[in-house]
């Protein structure tokens, strides 16, 4: 059968190394010091959960899909209730929706603080880690005090949420973005004018805007290459339809790009928390829901921090669906990555990879490195890789005590 | 502050040397443990640290309800660990499967898999409770 | 919903058998089915006239005698068309879109893991989402498909 696969993404790897009893997560192939491809294999968190799905009720699927991801749990389930709600025909009020936006900024924030930290560990810039992660806490600290967890909120049943905002809520929200939008600016300054921080990560993971369509990118790893997508624009859902913001892009095509949209989609996120919290409505926060839901399907997307999600919901008259399937944003960037790390550094694997912001802990993957032109093979973990990478740009002189400096100027 | 000072019983006890590993979590735990381990609380100043080999690590910090695949590799990194060691299951999935018990690909919980010193409950367990657990195991383990 | 019904009115010129299938629930869905012989004709038409340029995902779904897969895409305006098809369960080949869409190759390997889809034209790769040592013949997500007592437990 007539099999046009474009050629220049599959390259041979080589065999496995031998001491391997279990896959790596990563098959890299090397030619000197540049990669000529890589392989990736996921699964390692592969836990079964659309079997599961089938086997609990709507209300216990609620509980369940908050868990597949744990940087943005309120994106599955919100996308998950969204579903179950247009095929049930439930008119979820208002309030309900803006609620939803707002914990749904709220998470943007934490996961892109989050991310930055990460990115600055990869890349051997620690302090901008420790600013970055404390900073969070101030979000985490939001979440907690509104919502009474950190992590996994539980705020959404089937037809609403399950708690309101108060006004002392409000306050405190209020009062964290007016502190997080000052350090915000100063990181963005620090990014954008710190030329270790530039060098580092310019020219890094490129991929270009026809690239990243063909291959189907999301979220800020698809805005980086100047693609104008974002669910919450394309496709509205929640209070996003009323609310006045700006899809975030960039025309670097490369890591420093993704840092960059991530920063700036920040202030938006500032911006449409504020405007939610002033225009929210005086309704109730949830609607009655059936316990069987009628037979039909709908499919949900949602605009989570790493990018869309998907969710497609078919029920079938009982109080359990037939089927719910979950296209988490991680799986479309992470098919990207095999062409952002053509041609090059293997010391640019740990920030490559984390620049898409995986969904997976790829502290504890191994990868298996193919050195072609020596004929050897390496296992790695990913600690010892991230080591090498930031030892090599050292080499390169890499230093990044001048920026250091400058954000601990942040108060 | 109550934290700091169970830190200091810790890092008295104990110099240990942690290793963290995710048997498939959803990350929340695991971003819980690297809190609760760094910037906040700044644990490497009383000598706990993170390392990335089981073969100098005293304890290993397991997040997750063990998936099929990376059931083998947890066994092989617990087996390469020196004595005396310890196992501390982080979080509800780690230590009875969560949301995930009964699902087709998970083993619910690590003491399945290995021999478990301490449970941390929580979905997420919290950095204050990740502390609060290791530091009890570390006092149990002194006497 | 104009530019929907519009979709509507050129998929139907084109594919007059399978007017009756096409639904808008919604504004930004349509869902229609198309007989397997059909379908790349049919996606092919969508992806080049109709600029549904972007595969979202594919989702297996198991109905009983029949295999059946829904490819999921969308436009620039947000709009989706979602596309069914349906394969025996006795004979499930279908055939590779990755000469097209190369992100469609980890969709269609969980099809052939979940769901025992044969995909032609899909290039030797990783599977995924299981392990080597899953035993053959076990497909998690068809609907006769229960853990065995013990299993993975």
């Amino acid at each position: 059968m007539n099999n046009k696969q474009p050629d220049e993404f599959k390259i041979p790897i080589g065999p496995q190394h031998p001491a391997l009893k279990e896959p790596a997560s990563f098959s890299v192939a090397l030619k000197g010091e540049k990669i000529l491809g890589v392989e990736i294999r996921l699964g390692y968190n592969h836990r079964g959960i659309e079997k599961a799905c089938e086997e609990r009720t709507y209300i216990q699927d609620v509980y369940l899909v908050e868990r597949i991801c744990g940087i943005c749990s309120h994106a599955h389930s919100t996308c998950f209730v969204q579903a179950v709600e247009e095929i049930t025909g439930l008119d979820v009020p208002k309030r309900a929706k803006y609620i939803r936006t707002i914990i749904g900024e709220l998470e943007r924030v934490h996961s892109h603080y989050l991310w930055l930290g990460v990115a600055g560990h990869e890349i051997g810039f620690d302090t901008l880690l420790m600013y970055t992660w404390r900073d969070r806490e101030v979000v985490m600290d939001l979440l907690a005090s509104i919502t009474g967890n950190r992590v996994n909120y539980g705020m959404n049943t089937i037809g609403g949420v399950r708690q309101d905002i108060t006004r002392e809520n409000v306050k405190e929200i209020l009062g964290a973005i007016k502190t997080l939008e000052d350090r915000t600016q100063y990181y963005i300054e620090v990014a954008t004018q710190e030329p270790t921080v530039i060098n580092r990560l310019s020219g890094v993971g490129m991929i270009s805007k026809e690239d990243s369509l063909k291959l189907g990118a999301v979220g800020p790893t698809a805005r980086a290459s100047g693609i104008e997508k974002d669910v919450r624009k394309d496709d509205p859902y929640a209070a996003y339809d009323e609310i006045n913001f700006k899809v975030i892009t960039d025309d670097h095509n490369d890591v420093f790009g993704r840092t960059v949209v991530r920063l700036k989609e920040l202030l938006e996120s500032y911006s449409i928390i504020k405007q939610a919290l002033s225009a929210l409505p005086d309704t109730p926060i949830s609607v009655k829901a059936p316990r069987k839901i009628p037979a039909g399907e709908a499919i949900s997307r949602y605009e989570a921090p790493r990018g869309e999600d998907i969710h497609y919901v078919k029920a079938n008259g009982t109080d359990k669906p037939e089927r719910v399937k979950v296209r988490a944003p991680t799986l479309a960037n992470i098919q990207a990555v095999r062409k952002m790390l053509q041609d090059r550094y293997l010391a640019d694997l740990p920030i490559v990879i984390a620049a898409i912001d995986p969904c997976f802990s790829c502290t504890d993957r191994l990868i298996s490195i193919n050195n072609l032109d020596k004929g050897e093979q390496k296992v790695m973990d990913w600690m010892t890789l991230r080591d090498y990478s930031i030892e090599w740009y050292k080499g390169k002189g890499v230093d990044f005590s001048v920026a250091s400096k400058r954000l601990g100027r942040i108060s | 502050m109550e934290v700091i000072d169970k830190i200091v019983t810790w890092a008295r006890v104990k110099s240990p040397w942690v290793l963290h590993f995710n048997t498939g979590a959803c990350n929340a735990c695991d971003i819980e443990i690297v809190a609760a381990l760094t910037p906040l609380y700044d644990l490497e100043r009383f000598g706990v640290l993170l390392k990335a080999t089981p073969r100098h690590a005293d304890i290993l910090l397991c997040s997750g309800p063990v998936t099929r695949q990376v059931g083998d590799r947890l066994v092989r990194i617990y087996e390469q660990m020196a004595e005396p060691k310890f196992v501390v299951a982080v979080g509800t999935c780690a230590t009875s499967g969560g949301v995930f018990k009964g699902c087709y690909n998970v083993k619910s919980g690590i003491d399945k898999v290995i021999p478990v010193s301490a449970y941390i409950p929580g979905c997420p367990a919290s950095p204050k409770a990740i502390i609060d657990g290791v530091t009890k195991l570390l006092a149990k383990i002194e006497g | 919903m104009r530019a929907e019904e519009d979709i509507k009115e050129k998929i139907s010129a084109r594919f007059p058998a399978i007017k009756g299938s096409i639904r808008i629930p919604r504004d930004r869905r349509i869902f229609l089915d198309v007989p397997i012989l059909k379908f790349r004709e049919l996606m092919e038409f969508s992806v080049k006239d109709l600029e549904f340029r972007n595969l979202n995902t594919i989702t297996g779904l198991d109905e009983g005698e029949n295999l059946s897969f829904i490819y999921h895409f969308s436009k620039d305006n947000g709009i989706m068309v979602n596309i069914k098809t349906s394969i025996t369960k006795q004979d499930p080949v279908i055939k590779t879109i990755t000469d097209i869409f190369p992100n469609a190759e980890i969709y269609e390997r969980e099809l052939v893991d979940l769901f025992g889809a044969k995909v032609e034209g899909l290039s030797p790769g990783n599977r995924y989402p299981l392990t080597d040592d899953w035993p053959k013949g076990e497909y998690p997500l068809r609907k006769d498909w229960k853990m065995k007592e013990g299993e993975c437990q």
